[in-house]
């Protein structure tokens, strides 16, 4: 049973995000079925290039890279949020599959959780 | 009554900044007079606020970190703050304060600290995880 | 999971306010024959004339009492053991 994680939040104004990717990569360090998705503002997470050095802050985007390595087993982000925010494809992290509806993409895991 | 079913609660709404606390507890209160089984409430994230045993709200107003801990005390449930969202919020036992050599520790009772694994066997083997977000 | 599964009946437990992103998300993901259930700042979405709310929906009474809100003709008052059975009943349960 895959659980999806869901981050709605923009990286950095907060620290929710972050720890809903404890909770990823906690399932998988268990061996349990887990994936990831990104929508609304949360798709900014998915951008290359980050670099927080000047906010004082650890960029995530080598975690995220990292995170098929450790087992999560699919990085989904809404296609719409993409594109309002001008994250093309050569502006995305790798392996990152787009999803033209959340509705159906929620549909495709029995357990949910958002990011508190 | 048929029997019950096997509950793990997860809160993640502080106490004053949200009312997840609320919400959860009168949930949890009408689990447990339906016949239903709580595994573990586990506070994650902001959650973990509601640990704190130095929260001391004006005696004319609801204290709901009193409240849940009475609360736990009462049915024997196992209440939980997850580690790492416990330390970078100053929420801490004694195991914790010596290992890091501070100067005091408040995880109020009958609270332990422990990493997410607890959260993950929630998952696996209760039979309703539940979760009660804040509101941002 | 894959898509061709069917999707048994979900439970939705709402507690964002109606201006929140996350409340029109929750909205457009629901199924017929899914339950809403509104919770704290949610509730106010029986007075928000904008909130194009689903046939099976519920209200927590006492956030509508809160309020001051009488609730909605189309939305059911429910108590806090009203939502457990709730939970109960569905096997699938997402908070928003």
């Amino acid at each position: 049973m895959t659980t999806l994680i869901v981050i709605d939040q923009a990286p950095y104004g907060s620290w929710s995000g972050r720890e809903a990717l404890d909770m990823v990569f906690s399932l998988a360090a268990f061996d349990q079925p887990a994936a990831l998705l990104f929508i609304g503002a949360g798709v900014n997470w998915l951008r290359k290039s980050q670099d927080a050095g000047g906010i004082g802050q650890k960029t995530v985007e080598k975690n995220l890279a990292a995170a098929p390595v450790f087992g999560v087993e699919q990085i989904l982000a809404e296609q719409s949020a993409c594109e309002r925010f001008r994250l093309g494809e050569g502006d995305r992290l790798n392996g990152v599959e787009l999803i033209p509806s959340v509705r159906d993409a929620l549909d495709r895991f029995e357990r949910i959780v958002f990011a508190g | 009554m048929s029997p019950g079913l096997s509950y793990t609660l997860v809160i993640t709404g502080a106490p004053w900044s949200s009312q997840a606390p609320q919400t959860a507890l009168a949930f949890a209160q009408e689990l447990i007079a339906a016949g239903h089984h709580i595994d573990r409430v586990f506070l994650y994230g902001e959650g973990v606020h509601l640990a704190s045993a130095l929260s001391t709200p004006p005696s004319d107003e609801p204290d709901w970190p009193g409240q849940w801990a009475d609360f736990l005390a009462d049915n024997q449930t196992p209440g939980v703050a997850c580690i790492a969202s416990a330390l970078r919020r100053g929420i801490v036992d004694q195991g914790e304060q010596a290992r890091y050599e501070l100067s005091a520790n408040n995880l109020r009772q009958p609270y332990q600290i422990a990493g997410l694994g607890e959260w993950v066997e929630g998952n696996l083997k209760s039979d309703r995880v539940i979760y009660f977000h804040g509101s941002h | 999971m894959t898509q061709e599964q069917t999707i048994q009946a979900t439970l939705h437990i709402l507690n964002k306010s109606p201006s929140h992103p996350r409340f029109a998300t929750c909205l457009a993901a629901l199924h017929e024959g899914d339950t809403l259930a509104l919770a704290e700042n949610a509730v106010l979405a029986v007075t928000d004339s904008t909130a194009g709310l689903p046939r099976n929906c519920v209200a927590l009474g006492a956030d509508l009492e809160a309020r001051g809100l009488a609730g909605n003709p189309n939305v059911q008052i429910i108590s806090y053991g009203d939502l457990v059975r709730l939970t109960a009943e569905h096997s699938r349960t997402v908070s928003w």
